[in-house]
């Protein structure tokens, strides 16, 4: 059986979803279903009197093994990420947490010192961590030799749909790797999914592009396929390119000439 | 002694009687049933001790949930 393993958790499907930006929980649920996922993202907030139907903890938990990842979005620094991973983590029963340390919101690149500086702490208190970081193979070395259970680079900015713009570098990363390599954002298609695991992406983290499709669920179950089949490509030993043309049919022994 | 504490809720001024708890708020506010983290000046209490955890005057307290994120 080819899983994903992270730290002592073992998951068969290599697709894990993000909850945000779903039109309606409903839907959000219907297509965490479709995916076969079994880990996905939430946010920590503030509980809102006024919208009480926010809360995802519950129904979350509802569905079948599943486990869930908090990430530490709105935080700016590495004390920020600090206090809402050890507050997600009583609220999650999780150790999973996806270190994400965004200074400005105009283009959501991740802060790679702050990111650093939480994850080590994090990693030593026992936590998961999945940092969100840019494509930089120095980084995510030294974020492997912290102590994360993976590296989560970005194909693109997130939400943007650019797809694998770090594809080059993203190469490196997972070449350098010991632990599994995770594209987190940017991704626009099932195709960008599939190439990206077969580069040897140990997963793929997609939100808005099934977030925002016509029909999530339907969508969410296309990205499944295509990371499946990305996988098997991977595992199946992808052909080398060629400068030349390599015949595939004898060149030698056809009919003779015509008269 | 004034009868009520005034308490910063969530960044928000928000009111409630002297000696209450955190379990107390919580049923104020109507997060029963959700599944909520609180943090009373910047200290995690954990379920079990909320119903110990008096208020004071100007005590900063969050209550938090999980909502949608990538």
């Amino acid at each position: 059986m080819d899983s994903l393993h992270l730290g002592s958790y073992t998951f068969s499907s290599r697709l894990i979803l993000g909850t945000g930006k779903f039109s309606s929980s409903s839907v959000m649920l219907e297509a965490i279903k479709a995916s076969g996922t079994g880990l996905v993202t939430v946010a920590l907030r503030r509980f809102n009197r006024e919208q009480p139907e926010d809360d995802l903890f519950t129904p979350l938990s509802a569905i079948p093994g599943i486990t869930l990842m908090p990430n530490t979005s709105g935080a700016s620094t590495a004390a920020e990420a600090v206090q809402a991973a050890r507050i997600s983590r009583e609220l999650s029963g999780s150790p999973f947490i996806k270190v994400e340390i965004h200074p400005n919101p105009q283009h959501l690149m991740p802060d790679p010192i702050e990111t650093y500086e939480a994850s080590k702490i994090l990693a030593k208190e026992g936590f998961l961590v999945m940092p969100y970081i840019p494509a930089d193979p120095v980084l995510a070395k030294r974020l492997e030799e912290a102590g994360c259970a993976s590296v989560m680079p970005l194909g693109s900015a997130i939400g943007s749909g650019q797809g694998l713009a770090t594809a080059e570098m993203l190469r490196i990363i997972i070449r350098e790797s010991n632990i599994p390599v995770i594209v987190d954002a940017g991704l626009r298609s099932p195709s960008e999914a599939a190439l990206a695991m077969e580069m040897g992406c140990g997963a793929v983290l997609v939100n808005s592009a099934v977030a925002v499709a016509g029909d999530p669920p339907a969508m969410a179950e296309a990205f499944a396929e295509a990371v499946a089949a990305g996988r098997k490509a991977f595992r199946a030993g992808i052909m080398q390119k060629s400068g030349m043309a390599v015949a595939t049919s004898p060149l030698t022994a056809f009919l003779g000439p015509a008269s | 002694m004034p009868q009520i504490v005034t308490i910063q809720l969530n960044g928000e001024p928000f009111t409630l009687p002297r000696c209450s708890s955190v379990s107390d708020l919580l049923t104020t506010i109507a997060s029963e049933g959700k599944t909520v983290a609180t943090v009373l000046n910047d200290q995690i209490v954990r379920p079990e001790n909320r119903s110990a955890a008096r208020l004071e005057e100007g005590d900063r307290v969050e209550i938090l949930i999980f909502a949608g994120g990538g």
